[in-house]
């Protein structure tokens, strides 16, 4: 992934910046998820051309926007599937995927159970803010139970999903949890699941200002605890799962954040026949003789 | 031309498909020409199914209306076909466990074969008697067995010689049993010919493309395709099977995006679920080849079936306006080169061109010649791999064709973020906090514009998007894809009655070159004949020229056309 010959100091240069403004709040949770990719890339060293940064529809997902990458800004809650082919297509490229709780959890929950299961080297980051903002305040698949929005006036009665759970029990082979206002804890979360080879998904906390003001940066900062001083080891999945319930279990008066699994297993990639033998956009045309050879099977 | 139609009917789990591939095989090695096409259900033991075996002395366009050599596995099948028996027609049963009841023995041949006992004789194993029972048929057919042999050892060689012998040895045994001779003579051209169905077609034209991506949720009738990509990995392709259709056609754009070759399939329903991204890659101008293979609808409908009446929805599918391709396959031998070409399309405007296969098309297996697999040309079209201006590169920059410069993740200098949200010529949208600024609102009408300019381009480049007049005559049927094929046999069937049919067909369907597809059409006497019960292709005919076809043939059954039936329905309506 990072380049060898590469110098420190152009290493720095590169300030990932496409000098588009992201059409964010102030205040928005996703200022520190931007700042939290950009700080992850530089470190990694990675080239812009070898990023690919795919989003689907909501505030979050104009993420790729300010960015100097590649990228694709594409559907509401399809980011996944658009980013597997790019990742199956050219396994060169370093593919993140960056979307909304609504975009991940609601309407491409489905989406995120297959990734997962087929451990495609991909990041996702997820910028869960429990609301949906972009529509201007609904209830989201991570809405507490009770919350008040626009579209439940007088309290959601439906249970909040465990997205940690189910990347758990799906496959991911590293599910992690970070909070937009512990920047140089979210970066680092990025950083080793950009490294991690296989599918990675960061759940992040990423208050929305505006239209959620139940889960709030101090509601938040309060609650939240980090797993590696707690002694967590991230290597037991019985665990791992134990403790993505844990918050509910103590109606959400601690929030346990940080790595909750990584597992190293071998990727789609590394186990597809086509893909062992190289990147499938450098594969080449087929030849005259096997054309041939398909031809005389049906003879 | 002479043709003999063999049927073998039987249940789910009798063998009745491969004993159909095998004579198809058998038939085509012999140098005969050879259409079949099998009836089933959707289920996987039981029930009726049956394989028609057309076999012909020239090139066959349907697989016939009626039945010349019955091949009863069951009772069922006596039940179920003998309505369909053509005069004379021979039935080969099993006296042991079929009654050729109600089947008047002064009009057909019957002929008992002791088809189970001679299986467990040479064999040891009853699913051998469809061997014996084949063995019989190809005797009254005049085809020694010679071709058959070969083909059982191309097919069975790996299983060991046991097997092989086993296989000709049953075969042998129908083949001169007592009562069975010689009765419909084919003759032969002792040309080997190549055998498939239009799925294999395509999938050759696709491969042949450089397609190395196919994305696809299993549904029939498109799900041979997803098996051929997977029986052709060690070549250098990637299948896909995904979680549902909206994954499909989401990762075959996202593979497409990165640069590769990429297609994604299924039939009406799947389709459903992909109509929101394909309006993605309209946007994003994202090269894309989708296969809609359809089946008779609505909703589940006939699982089984076949049907044309998705024309309107795959032209129409999605919201907003974008360019795209809509192209049926007339033929077997066409979904090869169309398959080859939408490639080539879809990189040259970097749209999405929709394959409209059918059932019909995709299962039924017909004797070709060669395809020219390596005659396929390959345009990836305005793709850029440097940075020639300063500053950040335009993606969607605005030219005169439509056509923008497009660049694959990976190269340095071009990078760019596509957007499904409207946006200006560096990708940068011009939505959310900029929708209806004056100068978001001037971007819009010139990007949507220069989108909407490619379909001007194709239609001034490009001579496909026009009829063809494949036959002339005093008046004209006028079809689309797959039914062209029967309406071919049905105008030679009525040009040999007096009546002077030709015929008109359409395979490209968008755009369409409406001035010339108006002068084409002007002035004649027309009939469309189509798959479908509201007559889709008239309506497209009408939206694009005015010209109003009066007279149809529509057929929404389930079952396919043949050259009889449309040919009895032409004459019924000039009367």
């Amino acid at each position: 992934m990072s380049d060898s010959n590469q110098t420190a100091v152009t290493k720095a240069k590169q300030n990932f910046a496409s000098g588009i403004k992201p059409i964010w709040c102030p205040g928005c949770g996703d200022f520190g998820v931007h700042a939290g990719i950009v700080k992850a890339l530089q470190e990694i060293g990675v080239e812009k051309e070898k990023v690919a940064i795919v989003s689907g529809i909501g505030c979050s997902s104009s993420m790729p926007h300010p960015f100097s990458t590649y990228g694709v800004h594409s559907l509401h809650g399809r980011l996944l599937p658009v980013a597997s082919g790019m990742k199956l297509a050219n396994d060169d490229l370093t593919v993140i995927g960056t979307g909304g709780d609504g975009d991940g959890y609601g309407i491409g929950v489905g989406h995120l159970i297959h990734t997962a299961r087929r451990n495609i080297d991909i990041t996702y980051i997820v910028m869960n803010n429990e609301i949906y903002g972009l529509t201007t305040g609904q209830t989201s698949p991570t809405s507490l139970m009770g919350a008040k929005t626009k579209s439940t006036p007088f309290g959601s009665i439906e249970n909040p999903e465990n997205p940690v759970g189910i990347a758990i029990s799906a496959g991911a082979t590293y599910v992690a949890r970070a909070f937009s206002g512990d920047p140089m804890h979210m970066a680092t979360l990025i950083k080793n699941g950009i490294l991690h080879k296989g599918f990675s998904i960061i759940d992040v906390f990423s208050p929305c200002v505006t239209f959620n003001n139940l889960n709030t940066y101090d509601w938040f900062r309060s609650r939240v605890y980090k797993l590696d001083q707690a002694g967590h080891d991230p290597s037991d999945k019985a665990k791992a799962m134990e403790k993505s319930f844990e918050a509910e279990a103590n109606n959400w008066e601690k929030i346990p954040i940080g790595l909750f699994y990584k597992e190293e297993k071998p990727t789609y990639s590394s186990m597809d026949m086509t893909l062992q033998k190289g990147a499938l956009i450098n594969q080449p045309m087929p030849t005259k003789q096997q054309l041939g050879e398909i031809m005389e099977e049906y003879k | 031309m002479n043709s003999v139609s063999i049927r073998i009917a039987g249940a789910n789990g009798d063998g009745v498909e491969s004993s159909g591939s095998l004579m198809i095989r058998v038939a085509a090695k012999n140098g005969l020409h050879v259409f079949g096409y099998r009836g089933y259900q959707s289920i996987i033991r039981g029930g009726h199914v049956w394989y028609q075996v057309r076999i012909a002395d020239e090139r066959l366009n349907s697989h016939g209306e009626g039945i010349d050599i019955l091949i009863a596995l069951n009772q069922d099948a006596i039940k179920n076909q003998k309505s369909h028996l053509n005069d004379k027609a021979v039935v080969i049963f099993d006296p042991s466990k079929v009654k050729p009841e109600g089947i008047d023995a002064s009009k057909y041949r019957l002929v008992g074969v002791p088809l189970l006992d001679i299986a467990i004789e040479v064999s040891g194993d009853p699913i051998m008697r469809n061997v014996v029972a084949i063995g019989s048929a190809l005797k009254f057919v005049g085809i020694d067995l010679n071709a058959f042999n070969e083909v059982i050892k191309a097919t069975f060689g790996r299983k060991g010689d046991k097997v092989v012998q086993s296989n000709i040895k049953a075969a042998e045994k129908g083949y001169n049993y007592n009562g069975v001779e010689t009765v419909y003579k084919i003759k032969s051209d002792g040309k080997e010919r190549y055998t498939m169905d239009g799925n294999t077609a395509l999938s050759i034209g696709a491969y042949a493309a450089g397609c190395k991506f196919y994305s696809a949720y299993p549904m029939t009738p498109a799900s041979s395709i997803l098996h051929w990509f997977a029986a052709h990995e060690n070549k250098g392709v990637m299948p896909k099977q995904t979680e549902d259709e909206i994954a499909a056609i989401n990762m075959a754009i996202g593979a497409s995006a990165a640069g590769v070759r990429s297609m994604c399939g299924t039939s009406g329903g799947g389709f459903s679920l992909m109509v929101e991204a394909l309006g993605l890659a309209g946007i994003l101008e994202t090269p894309l080849v989708v296969v809609e293979s359809q089946r008779t609808g609505p909703s589940t409908g006939l699982p089984t079936k076949t049907e044309q009446a998705d024309l309107l929805f795959v032209m129409h599918a999605s919201q907003g306006e974008f360019p795209r391709i809509v192209v049926a396959p007339r033929s077997t031998e066409e979904s090869f080169d169309i398959a080859a070409e939408a490639f080539n399309l879809a990189d040259r405007y970097q749209c999405p061109v929709i394959i409209l296969m059918d059932l019909y098309l995709s299962e039924h297996v017909r004797s070709m010649e060669r395809l020219n697999v390596e005659g396929v040309t390959i345009d990836r079209g305005k793709v850029v791999t440097e940075q020639k201006e300063e500053g950040r590169f335009k993606r969607y920059l605005i030219t005169d064709d439509g056509v923008s410069p497009r660049a694959f993740p990976g190269t340095k200098g071009l990078e760019f973020i596509a957007p499904s949200d409207e946006h200006n010529e560096y990708g940068d949208l011009v939505s959310d906090a900029f929708a209806g600024l004056d100068e978001s609102v001037e971007v819009r009408i010139q990007m949507n514009a220069k989108r909407m300019r490619k379909i001007d381009t194709m239609l001034e480049r490009e001579s496909v998007f026009v009829p063809h007049v494949d036959i002339e005559g005093e008046q004209y049927l006028v079809t689309f894809g797959s039914t062209t094929q029967p309406a071919i046999e049905a105008v030679e069937l009525l040009k040999a009655k007096g009546h002077n049919f030709g015929l008109i067909s359409f395979n490209y369907l968008m755009p369409l070159d409406a001035e010339k597809t108006a002068k084409i059409l002007q002035g004649k006497k027309l009939i469309n004949v189509e798959g479908n019960s509201t007559g889709q292709l008239a309506k497209v005919i009408r939206m694009a020229t005015g010209i109003n076809i009066e007279r149809s043939i529509l057929k929404s059954d389930g079952e396919a056309f043949t050259g009889e039936l449309i040919a009895n329905e032409a004459m019924r309506l000039i009367k």
